[in-house]
C-alpha cells in the first residue's frame, strides 16, 4: 500500500459510475452486435465471477498473497472497461494480470513458472511461448495507462478492527466479504473504505458462524441473506434493538464522514452477487468462452 | 501471431464485407497482445484499432526527441520538446525491453512507473507522460532538468558554496524525503547523483527504480539496496526488515557529503564498508543498539578495533562548518541504531533550519553548467550503481528469492 487514496489515480481515473461503467460496456460491445448474436456470452455478472475464480485458482496453485490476487482481479476488471473481451484471449489475460500484479505487490514469480502453472490450469489457451505474456504485460499496461497502484478495503478492515473492537470471527466474516466482493463490479464504482464499512456492517449483523480467511462469505451468508436480506437496514435501524454492538456501529457510522447511502449499494449489490451465484454454473461459462476463444484463434 | 482464415461466417454477411471485418480480426487481435503495429495498412480499417491506440499515439505525438542524452544499461534517454512548444523540454526515458519479451518488464521499470504516477512535489521528479512506441520500448517522460546533480557541484573545486546553500539543498532534500515516507514509499537510493537539480534550482529526488511500499509487518524486504557508501549498517548487516531510517542515514551520508565535499565513508567492499562505518562513527554493539548481534550479517569487531560511540563532540570536530546545532542534526540521522535515528518528520522541525544563516533562495544557489548531459547520465543509470571505482558495487541483480 502506497501513497495517499485521495490524490490517487485509483480515485481519479478508475471509479465509475454504475451508468458510466455500463456505457463504457455496451460501447465496447457496439461493434460486435453480429458476434454477439451469433455466440451470446454470459451475463456480465456471471462473467466477473467466472473470472475471479479461475484467477484465485492461478492464486492457489501458485500460493500466493492474497494482496497480489486482488490487485490482478483488479487490473482485469480495469482491462476489460477498455478492451472487448471478444477481442481477446481472456486466460492470457488473467495470466498476465496475475504476472504484474505480483510484481507489483513485490512478490515477483519468474515469467515461465507464472506461465508453466496456468498451462497446466489452462492448457487449452495458454501456449508454452513466453514472449507472449511479455507481449501482454506491456498491453496491460498500456490500456492501464500505467496506473497501477491499487488501493484495498483490507487495509481499512484491519485498522478499523480495533477501534470497531471487532471479534476475530467477525474480522474473518469480513475479511471473506472483501473477498467475494472481487467477484463484482463493486471495486470500479467504490472506494476501497466503502466496501470495508459495508464488510464490517455485513459480518456485525449477520453473527459469523466459521469462516476461513481465504475463502469466501457465501456459504454462511447466502442463506441467512434468504431469509431476508432487508434484515440489515431494519437491524441498523432498530434503535430499541438489544443488540449493543450493532448500536456501537450505527452512532459509529453516524458520526464517521463515510458515505453511507455508498454502504448501502454496496451491500445490496452484495445481496445479489449471492443470488446470481446460485444461478451460475462455472462449466456453461468455460464452455461459451471456449468456443469464442477457438472460434478466433485467439490463444495461438 | 497466427491469424486464422476460418472466421465463422453468417449467412447475412455478404463476401464483401467479411474482408474488412478479417482485417478488423487480425488487428485487433494483434493489439490485445500488443502486436497491432506491426501491420500499417490495418490500423485504418478498425474502430478499435483507433480506440487503443489513439491516445497512446496522441501523447506519442505531444513530444519530439531531440537527441540522446545518456545511455545505461537500462534505460536510454533523450532530450525531446514539446511539439506545440519548441522550448517545453523534457527527458524522454526509454526503458530497454527485451526484444522477444523474455523476461518481461523489469521490476525497476515497474516501480519507477508506479510510483511516479501517484507521488507529485515540487522536490520530486515529475512524470509527465508514458507512452509506448513502434518498437514496443517504456517511454517515460520525465521532467526536464537541466542543472546536473548535486554529484557534480560537490565534485567541482572550482564551486564554491556555503552553509546557507547547503541548509538550503538539504531543506529540499529532507522534504522529498518527508513525502515519500508519509506516503509509505521507502526510495532506497538516496545519493547526490540522484539529486537533480531543477533550471530553478530546485532540488529534485529521482530515480525511483529500487522504491517500495513499506512492507507489511514480518515480511521481509532485499537488504541489497541503496549504494553502498550510502547504505546504512542495518541493511550491511541483512535486515530484511527496515524502516525508513534507512533513507534517513543515506541522508545523513549526502549531508556529510556536502559539509566534506568527499563521501563521508567509503569502503570498496560491503565489508570495508561496515568497518569504516565502525571507525567514524563508533562499533555496534548490544549496549548502543539493542539486537544487532542478532542481524543474520553481523560481524563482531576486533578487539584492539573497538571505538566507542561518537557524541557530538565528533560531530562538531568533523564538520566544523555546519555549526553546532547543524551537527546535532546530523548526528541524529547518523545514529547506528536504526530505532534512534530521527524520523523525516523530527529533521524537518529541527532548529538547524530556523537559525542563522538562512536557506539561499533557490535562484541564488550555486551552479554549473553542462547539466543536461549529466541528467542524462543520471536518469539512463540503473539504481544502485557507483561510476567510478575500479569495482563495479553494483547492488542490483534480479535475486527472485531476496526480492521480497
Amino acid at each position: 500500500m502506497a501513497a495517499n487514496y485521495w490524490v490517487s489515480t485509483q480515485r481519479r481515473y478508475w471509479l465509475f459510475s454504475r451508468e458510466k461503467l455500463a456505457e463504457a460496456r455496451e460501447k465496447l460491445k457496439e461493434r460486435d452486435n453480429v458476434a454477439y448474436s451469433q455466440l451470446p456470452l454470459p451475463d456480465q455478472r456471471l462473467l466477473n465471477i467466472y473470472f475471479s475464480q479461475q484467477l484465485s485458482k492461478l492464486g492457489k496453485r501458485m500460493s500466493t498473497r492474497q494482496q497480489a490476487l486482488a490487485t490482478a482481479q483488479i487490473y482485469v476488471k480495469r482491462f476489460y472497461t477498455k478492451k472487448e473481451l471478444r477481442h481477446t484471449n481472456p486466460y492470457l489475460i488473467l495470466t498476465t494480470a496475475f504476472y504484474l500484479a505480483c510484481k507489483m505487490e513485490e512478490c515477483p514469480h519468474h515469467i515461465r513458472f507464472v506461465v508453466g502453472e496456468a498451462r497446466s490450469l489452462w492448457p487449452d489457451f495458454i501456449t508454452p511461448d513466453i514472449s507472449k505474456l511479455g507481449e501482454c504485460e506491456f498491453a496491460l499496461i498500456a490500456e492501464m495507462n500505467s496506473q497501477l497502484i491499487v488501493h484495498h478495503p483490507y487495509r481499512t478492515l484491519s485498522e478499523l478492527q480495533s477501534d470497531l473492537s471487532l471479534t476475530s470471527d467477525e474480522v474473518a466474516l469480513a475479511w471473506s466479504v472483501i473477498n467475494d466482493h472481487y467477484l463484482t463490479d463493486l471495486p470500479l464504482l467504490y472506494a476501497p473504505h466503502v466496501i470495508a464499512v459495508m464488510a464490517i456492517i455485513i459480518a456485525v449483523v449477520f453473527k459469523p458462524s466459521q469462516t476461513s480467511f481465504h475463502g469466501s462469505a457465501a456459504p454462511s451468508l447466502t442463506a441467512a441473506m434468504r431469509d431476508g436480506s432487508t434484515n440489515i437496514f431494519a437491524a441498523l435501524g432498530d434503535k430499541g434493538g438489544n443488540a449493543p454492538r450493532i448500536q456501537k456501529l450505527v452512532s459509529w457510522l453516524a458520526e464517521s464522514d463515510v458515505d453511507i447511502r455508498a454502504v448501502v449499494e454496496c451491500t445490496q449489490e452484495l445481496v445479489s452477487l449471492y443470488e446470481i451465484w446460485e444461478q451460475y454454473n462455472e462449466k456453461h461459462c468455460k464452455e461459451l468462452l471456449m468456443r469464442m476463444v477457438k472460434n478466433k484463434n485467439l490463444y495461438k | 501471431m497466427a491469424v486464422s482464415p476460418s472466421i465463422p461466417r453468417s449467412p447475412s454477411t455478404t463476401s464483401s464485407s467479411t474482408v474488412p471485418q478479417k482485417l478488423k480480426e487480425i488487428a485487433t487481435q494483434n493489439i490485445s497482445t500488443g502486436k497491432g503495429v506491426s501491420h500499417p495498412q490495418i490500423p485504418l480499417q478498425n474502430p478499435d484499432y483507433e480506440l487503443a491506440q489513439q491516445l497512446n499515439d496522441d501523447v506519442r505525438h505531444k513530444y519530439i526527441k531531440d537527441r540522446k542524452l545518456g545511455e545505461g544499461t537500462y534505460a536510454v534517454v533523450y532530450l525531446g520538446h514539446l511539439r506545440a512548444d519548441s522550448a517545453s523540454y523534457v527527458a524522454i526515458k526509454k526503458i530497454k525491453v527485451n526484444a522477444e519479451f523474455k523476461d518481461g518488464l523489469s521490476m525497476d521499470a515497474i516501480r519507477e512507473v508506479k510510483y511516479l504516477q501517484e507521488l507529485s512535489h515540487p522536490n520530486i521528479i515529475a512524470l509527465h507522460d508514458v507512452f509506448t512506441s513502434k518498437d514496443l520500448n517504456l517511454n517515460l517522460v520525465l521532467e526536464y532538468l537541466p542543472g546536473g546533480d548535486l554529484e557534480m557541484l560537490i565534485k567541482d573545486g572550482s564551486i564554491h558554496y556555503g552553509a546557507a546553500d547547503v541548509k538550503a539543498w538539504m531543506g529540499m532534500l529532507a522534504r522529498s524525503v518527508w513525502y515519500c515516507h508519509e506516503n509509505c514509499v521507502l526510495h532506497r537510493d538516496i545519493k547526490p547523483n540522484n539529486l537533480l537539480i531543477a533550471s530553478d534550482g530546485e532540488v529534485k529526488l529521482a530515480d525511483f527504480g529500487l522504491a517500495r511500499s513499506f512492507a507489511d509487518p514480518y515480511l521481509n524486504m532485499s537488504h541489497q539496496v541503496i549504494t553502498r557508501w550510502y547504505r546504512p549498517p542495518e541493511l550491511l548487516y541483512g535486515a530484511r526488515q527496515y524502516s525508513g531510517a534507512v533513507d534517513i542515514w543515506s541522508m545523513g551520508m549526502v549531508f556529510a557529503e556536502l559539509l566534506l565535499r568527499v563521501p563521508f565513508v567509503a569502503g570498496n567492499t560491503d565489508l570495508d564498508q561496515i568497518s569504516k562505518i565502525n571507525d567514524a562513527f563508533g562499533t555496534p554493539t548490544e549496549e548502543n543498539w539493542p539486537g544487532v548481534t542478532k542481524l543474520p550479517n553481523y560481524v563482531s569487531a576486533e578487539k584492539d578495533r573497538i571505538v566507542p560511540l561518537q557524541g557530538r563532540d565528533f560531530f562538531l570536530r568533523q564538520f566544523p562548518t555546519a555549526g553546532s546545532v547543524g551537527a546535532e542534526l546530523l548526528m541524529s540521522m547518523c545514529a547506528l541504531d536504526p530505532r534512534k535515528r530521527s524520523t523525516a518528520s523530527q529533521i524537518l522541525q529541527h532548529n538547524w533550519w530556523f537559525i542563522e544563516p538562512k536557506p539561499t533562495k533557490k535562484e541564488d544557489l550555486p551552479r554549473k553548467p553542462g547539466g543536461v548531459k549529466k541528467m542524462g547520465d543520471d536518469l539512463a543509470r540503473r539504481g544502485g550503481e557507483l561510476q567510478e571505482g575500479p569495482f563495479h558495487n553494483t547492488v542490483r541483480q534480479l535475486d527472485f528469492t531476496a526480492m521480497k
